[in-house]
């Protein structure tokens, strides 16, 4: 008997080796809540770690954490980088709470069995929101039965394209991804080693995701970059929570509502569990728990509910829901009796999301603008390496879930006054990916900065690439100084595309970055900056968006 | 003479006891050992669907002024604590399945005692539109206030056959008929949901060494086709609650899970009553819960929770049934319906050896 039960922990420990393997060490800086709240002298300090799409909660925990003199941090992190951060180091995290949004990332990472008192606050199905006006081309309005095929259909016949998260990064991604592979499995008991192999599920899978206009590594971004840039957007697959949150902004600006369909056979819920990571300090369990029931609290329900969060103890059902928040108007629908896709066994849900990311989603092709001026010397040109190694070295890659499939084209050109000749390559064999790496570890730096003529040159050499349109074109742009030139150098080329402003370029300050000038470059790219302060990690962040 | 002393010093014993057991349990009572008790602590792995009982105030206070003992349980499953978790230091083990012994002296364990506490029997937690399906397809009826599922085969073969939920008429659900358990090699309810198919696959007749290999395939299967499956009985239960009828139409459980989430959720009662239903298998397996005691504090452990008063309140107010024999639970008391007084009929756990073949085949 003893010998069975030993095996069982060898099991456990590969397990939570392989895991690690995957998804490799999580530390990362995504998006620090810069205030803090004051603490009234209790000394008393808490750290949460929580999924992006629990931003809009945030001040009902701060006040909360006001009140009892705590001083309390949230980062926001991708559920399933935090899944990497518990399998790699269990109750060593540098957090006293989690909140992914669902519990799978929590079983899939802690091997270690150092989450504690894990209570799900709210839930929240993944949906499909169209506008309204296409959903009524597309007969959708008031039907009950929509299946993930018809959504193929629709997009295969040119009627609708849609933006989600990337399955690899965050969990509304996976949850859509997960979704359609069970749908176009044809709705097994369970999705299981031998549908993922099956060519034919791969085929319909990758028919849909091709049809994806725009990736995103957070839930909470790609609801803002959908209502912001609204002209360019049809519809996204998001939380339900997320579509509503939209939807009142829309409506406030007096554009059309996005229209909620619940596939019949692809949908997952997100139940948002919060559990505590027990380092052995008495007040900070004293503290979460009165946070865990504050959040549970009748009147703290109700206050989440009107977020659009389904709350309360019993069934998906919130009788009491405000109309105007879970509106039928736009589709939401409390009635209806959601059918949740059954969760695939661990092994499965791993192999689908490594077959999204080398085989199925739609190929990336990315630009890398790296500054090698003068400034970058000694450290700088050193973390850039850095940097670039972990996305381009195919293991590290693979940690991070990050890897590049053979159809994936990737340039790097880097720039000093001038953008340099650069190199571009195309697929991921150990031969490509060697020739990246080793071009980017004979860079030398020197030189001044423009950041403007090396953008344009990205964005001119994808135009010449044929049916770009089948891939998720991006510049990765990285800058430690304050460029010279101008933007109009850029925007003309921009503007000369077939796809014009299409092509996001998601920038990375470094050092004296001028953060005004790559902000503009992201206002009319659609794009984001993300902070360079840890080099590794915006670079990983920043693919992670590609 | 002489040898009258013996028996004679045992009646006097007897009616001591006795004596004691009829004032009850007040708190004028001293501890049944006479003397008043010096307080010991207990250090004990316990099984996590007990550890609501164990904080409960007045359990706490029964077994610290009556008997001395003031418990240290740390959370662990059933399986663990009697096999791979290091149980040095521990005064008792306290699973909720009734092999466990067996597995711990297997493993080299020394038992100074153990005592089954209390029993919880295996059932099915469902919703009224789904209980009410099964009704007409003859696989559940209504037995006085209590539902019975007098065809598990017939539940377990639709399941294979991949029959829809529309099939049997809900067209309201989407998907293939299903019971959700926990995961057999990491949660005890889930372990004897599949003793309780093994059983079943063997046409109702407990599985031996020498029946195992032929339904063993079955089993294997049979949970293969569940795909991901919650840790915890007290997770899959919540999620049961919160998810609802869509996501999770029937999981197994334990009876007391009900029982002790209505007295937590006391707003939800008519909810409860309304909407979910206990389904009892016929027949059942019990998860047991004995006390296995490592030392003479782990002994103490065990008078402590056959007092009276103690198995009341488990009862009342945490739906675990007497294991003691004679005892009677009365569910008038209770504020749930449906649970019937008696649990007639039970089939055993297969034995350890067949148990520990199980597990494996569903680990690989």
């Amino acid at each position: 008997m003893m010998r069975a039960f030993v095996r069982t922990s060898a099991v456990l420990a590969i397990f939570a080796l392989g895991l690690s393997a995957l998804w490799g060490c999580g530390e990362d800086e995504n998006k620090t809540s810069s205030q803090r709240s004051q603490a009234r002298g209790s000394g008393v300090s808490f750290s949460i770690v929580s999924g992006s799409e629990n931003e809009a909660l945030e001040p009902i925990i701060r006040d909360f954490a006001q009140k009892e003199g705590v001083a309390l941090d949230i980062k926001y992190m991708g559920s399933i980088d935090m899944t990497l951060a518990l399998s790699e180091q269990g109750n060593k995290i540098p957090y006293d709470a989690v909140w992914p949004a669902n519990s799978i990332w929590i079983t899939l990472g802690d091997q270690q069995n150092v989450v504690k008192h894990v209570e799900s606050i709210m839930r929240s199905p993944v949906i499909l929101g169209v506008r309204k006006s296409i959903a009524e081309r597309l007969g959708w309005i008031d039907s009950k039965d929509i299946a993930i095929s018809d959504i193929l259909a629709a997009t295969r016949a040119g009627k609708l394209r849609f933006a989600m998260t990337s399955a690899t990064q965050s969990n509304s991604g996976a949850s859509a991804y997960l979704g359609f592979l069970h749908a176009l499995a044809g709705a097994p008991d369970v999705l299981l080693m031998e549908h993922l192999d099956d060519p034919e599920v791969q085929e319909k899978v990758r028919a849909l995701l091709s049809m994806v206009n725009r990736s995103s590594g957070s839930s909470g971004w790609l609801e803002e970059m959908v209502t912001e840039n609204y002209d360019r957007f049809q519809a996204m697959f998001n939380y339900e929570a997320l579509i509503i949150e939209a939807n009142r902004k829309l409506t406030a600006n007096g554009q059309e509502p996005l229209y909620a369909v619940y596939p019949i056979d692809g949908v997952m819920i997100a139940d948002s569990p919060l559990g505590y990571v027990d380092k052995g300090d008495p007040k900070k369990a004293e503290f979460f728990q009165k946070l865990q029931a504050h959040l549970l609290s009748k009147d703290v329900q109700n206050r989440i509910l009107r977020q659009g969060r389904r709350t309360g103890l019993v069934g998906m059902n919130p009788d009491i829901a405000d109309k105007n928040v879970f509106n039928p108007d736009w589709g939401i629908d409390v009635a209806r009796i959601i059918s949740p896709v059954p969760t695939p066994a661990e092994p499965v849900i791993r192999k689908a999301l490594d077959l999204y990311q080398v085989a199925l989603r739609k190929p990336s092709c990315t630009a890398y603008v790296v500054d090698v001026s003068g400034s970058m010397n000694g450290q700088g040109i050193e973390d850039l390496k850095a940097a670039m190694t972990t996305l381009l070295d195919p293991v590290q890659a693979r940690r991070f879930m990050l890897q590049p499939s053979p159809k994936d084209i990737h340039m790097i050109i880097p720039f000093n006054s001038a953008p340099l000749n650069g190199v571009r390559a195309v697929g991921n064999s150990e031969e490509v990916m060697h020739q990246l790496l080793a071009y980017v570890l004979q860079l030398n730096p020197g030189g001044g900065t423009n950041i403007y003529s090396a953008a344009a040159r990205a964005v001119e050499t994808m135009g010449e690439i044929e049916n770009i349109e089948d891939y998720f074109p991006a510049v990765i742009l990285m800058t430690d100084g304050k460029s010279s030139g101008d933007i109009s150098e850029l925007k003309e080329k921009l503007a000369r595309l077939p796809l014009g402003s299409d092509i996001p370029i998601y920038s990375i300050t470094f050092g004296d970055a001028d953060e005004s000038q790559l902000k503009e470059i992201s206002a009319i790219t659609v794009g984001r900056v993300f902070s360079g302060k840890n080099l590794v990690q915006a670079f990983r962040k920043a693919k992670g968006y590609n | 003479m002489k040898k009258f002393i013996g028996p004679l010093i045992l009646l006097l014993v007897a009616a001591g006891f006795g004596l004691f057991k009829w004032l009850g349990g007040e708190s004028v009572v001293q501890p049944p050992a006479q003397e008043p008790k010096k307080q010991v602590t207990v250090s004990a792995f316990v099984g996590g669907e007990k550890m609501e009982f164990l904080n409960n105030p007045e359990v706490r206070r029964i077994l610290r002024e009556r008997y001395g003992v003031v418990l240290d349980a740390a959370k662990a499953g059933s399986i663990e604590m009697v096999t791979t978790l290091p149980t040095s230091g521990k005064d008792a083990l306290w699973p909720s399945n009734q092999i466990a012994a067996e597995f711990f002296r297997n493993g080299g364990g020394q038992i100074l005692a153990d005592e089954n506490i209390f029993n919880s029997p295996i059932v099915l937690y469902s919703y009224d539109i789904v209980t009410d399906a099964l009704i007409d397809r003859g696989i559940v009826e209504k037995r006085g206030p209590s539902y019975y599922i007098v065809d598990l085969p017939k539940l377990i073969q639709m399941i294979e056959a991949g029959e829809s939920w529309s099939d049997i008429g809900l067209n309201q659900l989407y998907g293939k008929i299903n019971i959700q358990s926990t995961d057999p090699t990491r949660s005890n309810s889930g372990n004897i949901f599949a003793g309780l198919l093994a059983n079943m696959f063997n046409n109702g007749t407990v599985v031996t060494s020498d029946t195992l290999e032929s339904v063993l395939p079955k089993v294997v299967h049979y949970f293969r086709m569940r795909g991901y499956m919650e840790r915890s009985s007290s997770d899959i239960f919540k999620n049961f609650i919160t998810t609802g009828v869509g996501a999770k139409p029937i999981i197994l459980g334990y009876e007391n899970q009900l029982v002790e989430f209505a007295l937590e959720n006391e707003d939800f009662i008519d909810y409860l009553r309304e909407k979910i239903r206990i389904l009892y298998p016929i027949p059942t397996i019990w998860s047991s819960h004995p006390v296995i005691a490592l030392t003479s504090k782990g002994k103490r452990l065990i008078e402590g929770l056959k007092d009276d008063e103690i198995q009341r309140i488990a009862w009342e107010q945490h739906g675990f049934r007497s294991g003691l024999i004679g005892v009677q639970n009365d569910p008038g008391v209770l504020k749930v319906a449906g649970i019937p007084k008696e649990i007639t009929a039970v089939i055993p756990m297969p034995d350890a050896a067949v148990m520990e073949r199980i597990f494996e085949a569903l680990q690989e």
